[in-house]
C-alpha cells in the first residue's frame, strides 16, 4: 500500500512510568480488527536547550488510546506519495488523545529501546525489508504501538524533541 | 551490515550525549553514545515474537536460529521458550496471518502469542 509518515514537532516530552498513560507520543492503530500495519522508520530530533538524556521506547499498548484527537499543525500525517489511493480502513494515527495510551510492560512483549540526549542529540532507526515492527488489528497487546518516553530507564528530565514515524498500513 | 539487518544510527556528534550511568542502564557501552560520538549499529529482528535486537558485536554467546523458520534468527527469550515441553511453533508471520485473514483474534503477542480462533477449528 502506499506508505505514510506521521510527525510529532515542537512537543516537550515527558517521560512516562510503565503502566502509565502516555502524555506525549506518537500511535497508530489498525482501521479494523485485521489491519496490518508496518513501522519503517522512526526519526527523533533532539530540541532541548539543555542536556536531556532521554529514554525512547517503542512498544504495543496495553490500554489503547481514549479518544484520539485529530492530527492538528504543526503535527501531520500524510502518505508520501501525494496521489495515493485511500485506504478501506484508515488507520488511526494521532499524536494526542483524551487519554494517552498505555505501552505494555510486559516482560514477554517486545518493546524497543532507544536513548538519546535531547541536547543535540539524533535518533533514527530503519527497518531492514521483511524486519518491520509490525502490529495487526486494533486491539490491546498488538493491534496498537506507541512512541514514547519512558521513566523507568532513570530518565528524569522533559525533552523538547521533534519526531517522524514512517509507515506502511495494509 | 546484511540486506537482512536494520539500522540504529543515534548522532551525538554535537550533542553532551548520554551520561555513563544513563547510558549502561539503557544497554550502550558508555564510550559508543557519549560527547561527540556517532552510534551506528545493525538490528535484527526475532521471528518468533518481532522483537528487535541491537546486535552486540562484542557478544561470545551463540545467537539462536530456527530451522522451521528456515534458520531465521530468534531472541533469546523465545529460544527459552522453545525448549518447553508444552511449545508450540507459532512465528509472527503466521500470527499476523491468522488475524489478518480473521482466522483468529489476537489477544496478546510476544514470547508466547495468545489467540482465540474465531472459527471452531484449532489453530
Amino acid at each position: 500500500m502506499a506508505k505514510r509518515i506521521i510527525t510529532n514537532v515542537a512537543q516537550t516530552w515527558a517521560p512516562t512510568a510503565n503502566n502509565v498513560a502516555a502524555t506525549q507520543f506518537i500511535a497508530t492503530k489498525g482501521g479494523s480488527t485485521t489491519q496490518v500495519i508496518d513501522w519503517l522508520e522512526m526519526l527523533l530530533s533532539g530540541m532541548a536547550t539543555s542536556s536531556i538524556p532521554m529514554s525512547i521506547q517503542v512498544a504495543y499498548s496495553s490500554t489503547l488510546g481514549l479518544t484520539p484527537s485529530a492530527i492538528a499543525l504543526p503535527n501531520a500525517d500524510g502518505p508520501m506519495l501525494v496521489n495515493a489511493t485511500a485506504l478501506a480502513n484508515v488507520v488511526v494515527a494521532y499524536t494526542a488523545a483524551a487519554t494517552g495510551p498505555t505501552p505494555n510492560a510486559a516482560a514477554t512483549l517486545p518493546r524497543m529501546n532507544l536513548g538519546f540526549n535531547a541536547f543535540g542529540g539524533i535518533l533514527r532507526w530503519n527497518a531492514a525489508p521483511t524486519q518491520q515492527w509490525t502490529m495487526v488489528g486494533n486491539a490491546v497487546n498488538g493491534g496498537e504501538t506507541v512512541l514514547l518516553a519512558d521513566s523507568s530507564a532513570g530518565q528524569s528530565g522533559s525533552g523538547a524533541l521533534n519526531a517522524h514515524v514512517i509507515y506502511e498500513p495494509y | 551490515m546484511k540486506k537482512s539487518e536494520g539500522e540504529l544510527f543515534i548522532d551525538h556528534r554535537a550533542s553532551p550525549g548520554m551520561p555513563p550511568a544513563q547510558a549502561r542502564q539503557l544497554g550502550y557501552d558508555p564510550s559508543q553514545v557519549g560527547e561527540g560520538s556517532l552510534f551506528e549499529a545493525a538490528t535484527i529482528q526475532c521471528q518468533h515474537c518481532n522483537r528487535m535486537v541491537v546486535r552486540n558485536p562484542l557478544r561470545e554467546r551463540e545467537r539462536a536460529f530456527c530451522m522451521q523458520c528456515a534458520g531465521a534468527y530468534i531472541c533469546d527469550l523465545c529460544d527459552d521458550e522453545r525448549r518447553k515441553p508444552d511449545y508450540v511453533h507459532l512465528p509472527f508471520r503466521k500470527v499476523v496471518d491468522l488475524v489478518a485473514s480473521g482466522k483468529a483474534t489476537l489477544v496478546s503477542m510476544g514470547v508466547r502469542p495468545l489467540l482465540v480462533p474465531t472459527e471452531k477449528k484449532e489453530i
